[in-house]
């Protein structure tokens, strides 16, 4: 406590070394004759009570009051407040400095690897030998190419949650039509770009696409030939768009119903190729040398190509087709609903694996 | 003639002289009465004619899901079309007749070029799978389909 200091200072001066009553101090120095200790005692309290900046403490000089023991207390609790302050702007500062660090490192690791990544794909290395792939991605990828889409989708997928969260700022921000327009366009072609980026991915490995391993757990629940079902995208924008004119409403209608008889197509086609394939393996005389009966198969197999494909322009080609029958403001709505809700499902994802994860 | 089957084997099999003609209305398994044939190499004209009297007619690869889709897609819709199903060792041919039928492949190489499974709409090579389901979702397929009169309603 400062008045304690102070009343050490002053003991040390005049040769006393117990500590006395402030109040009575000061009274002493008033009343004995040591005008020369007193004063630099004084002056020595005075200019401590100075350092504290508080009002209190100036003109104190010589008035021993019971004001100095009760300006002490509040001139405590400040200067232990600013201690804590300093205290704990160091510490954030050195946490900060700790994750730079740590951010530095991980972008240095990235480059690595996507030096890494490069080196690998002009090879033509296959990852049942090269470890660099296999650490790279945790879902199986066995070929480059696949890595490679994992590697983009990740990109895709920061893109994908920034473009959500500049809709939701210009949606409450009440932004012009125009840039909205903008933002709007960005948000389809996003998407388009992502079907691009699946075809190539479908020529690399089909069956690594159709697995879903690419998505969290829980979208590849609702998984549906490599993607998500057009229908139920059409189910969570309905909810966001309204109100709709009449006009529209039909339009909807319509855009519902031939995309439920596309899929219902596609499905059928699917179970097709199962009951192909099943057979045409069943018939297939492996002691045989040309494998005719493989071939039929493999045939098939092909054919898994194609399907995605067209899940993908019917997924791309209803989007389009939405945005046509929608309003500026009523796509936006309808992007933001879907870009949370894709988000909420990686992030129930991710609480699902932290559970699993936890020890009992 | 050969035998309409769905699931043909693929080992050889002699052709058969008997026509089995429960078998064009058995044609696909599950019991709808969309009719299929098989290509005869000496039917060119059949063909030719089978096109212009059929409103909507598939021409599909045996043994292809594409098909299939193209096929449950349009009985979606209401029209029943009749599918005809080429072999293998066919399809080169088909394909070329087809694309005679059509008017050559000279000029304009993406119409005039012909892929499996194939759609004619009113005597005319409308497209493949990709065309049928853009307009389906653009909402073009269904005027487009009553013009030709494979619809009535």
């Amino acid at each position: 406590m400062h008045s304690t200091t102070t009343q050490y200072v002053a003991s040390r001066r005049m040769g006393l070394y117990e500590p006395m009553h402030p109040i009575g101090m000061w009274g002493d120095f008033k009343g004995n004759g040591c005008p020369n200790a007193s004063a630099s005692t004084i002056l020595q309290v005075e200019t401590n009570l100075d350092n504290q900046s508080e009002d209190t403490s100036h003109g104190t000089l010589g008035t021993p009051s019971k004001y100095d023991q009760e300006a002490s207390k509040p001139v405590d609790k400040v200067l232990r407040r600013l201690a804590q302050n300093r205290e704990a702007a160091r510490k954030s500062r050195l946490r900060k400095k700790a994750y730079v660090q740590q951010l530095e490192n991980s972008r240095l690791r990235l480059v690595q690897l996507e030096q890494e990544l490069d080196r690998a794909r002009q090879q033509g290395l296959y990852a049942a030998g090269g470890l660099d792939i296999s650490q790279l991605t945790c879902s199986g990828a066995l070929n480059s190419g696949s890595a490679a889409f994992e590697v983009e989708y990740g990109r895709w997928v920061e893109e994908q949650n920034r473009q959500v969260n500049e809709l939701r700022n210009a949606l409450h921000s009440h932004m012009s039509e125009e840039e909205l327009r903008l933002l709007v366009d960005g948000g389809i072609n996003h998407y388009f770009d992502l079907f691009r980026m699946k075809e190539t991915a479908a020529k690399a490995d089909v069956f690594y696409l159709m697995s879903g391993m690419w998505k969290t757990c829980v979208e590849r629940l609702f998984l549906w030939i490599g993607g998500f079902r057009p229908s139920d995208l059409l189910k969570i924008l309905s909810q966001h768009i309204q109100p709709l004119s009449d006009e529209q409403v039909l339009n909807v209608y319509h855009l519902t119903h031939a995309c439920q008889q596309a899929e219902d197509a596609l499905s059928q086609g699917m179970d097709k190729l199962h009951q192909f394939l099943a057979e045409s393996v069943c018939r297939a005389q492996l002691r045989e040398v040309n494998y005719p009966q493989m071939e039929a198969a493999i045939e098939n197999l092909e054919a898994l190509e194609r399907f995605v494909k067209q899940a993908d322009h019917l997924r791309q080609a209803t989007l389009q087709q939405m945005s046509g029958i929608l309003t500026i403001r009523q796509s936006a709505r309808g992007l933001l609903a879907m870009g949370e809700y894709f988000e909420r499902l990686r992030t129930l994802s991710s609480l699902w694996t932290k559970r699993n994860s936890e020890p009992a | 003639m050969q035998e309409a089957l769905p699931y043909k084997t693929w080992l050889p099999m002699p052709r058969k002289e008997s026509l089995l003609s429960l078998s064009i209305g058995k044609a696909t398994s599950n019991g709808n009465s969309a009719s299929s044939f098989h290509y005869l190499k000496s039917s060119k004209a059949e063909l030719k004619d089978t096109i212009k009297e059929n409103a909507v007619i598939v021409f599909g690869k045996r043994g292809c899901c594409m098909s299939h889709v193209v096929k449950r897609l349009l009985q979606g819709l209401g029209v029943n079309p009749p599918v005809y199903e080429v072999d293998d060792e066919d399809e080169n041919e088909v394909i070329k007749e087809l694309e005679r039928i059509n008017g050559g492949g000279g000029d304009d190489k993406d119409r005039g070029r012909v892929q499996f499974p194939a759609v004619f709409i009113g005597g005319q090579l409308f497209g493949g799978l990709d065309r049928i389901m853009a307009t389906h979702i653009t909402g073009e397929l269904t005027p487009i389909l009553k013009k030709a009169g494979a619809l009535w309603l």
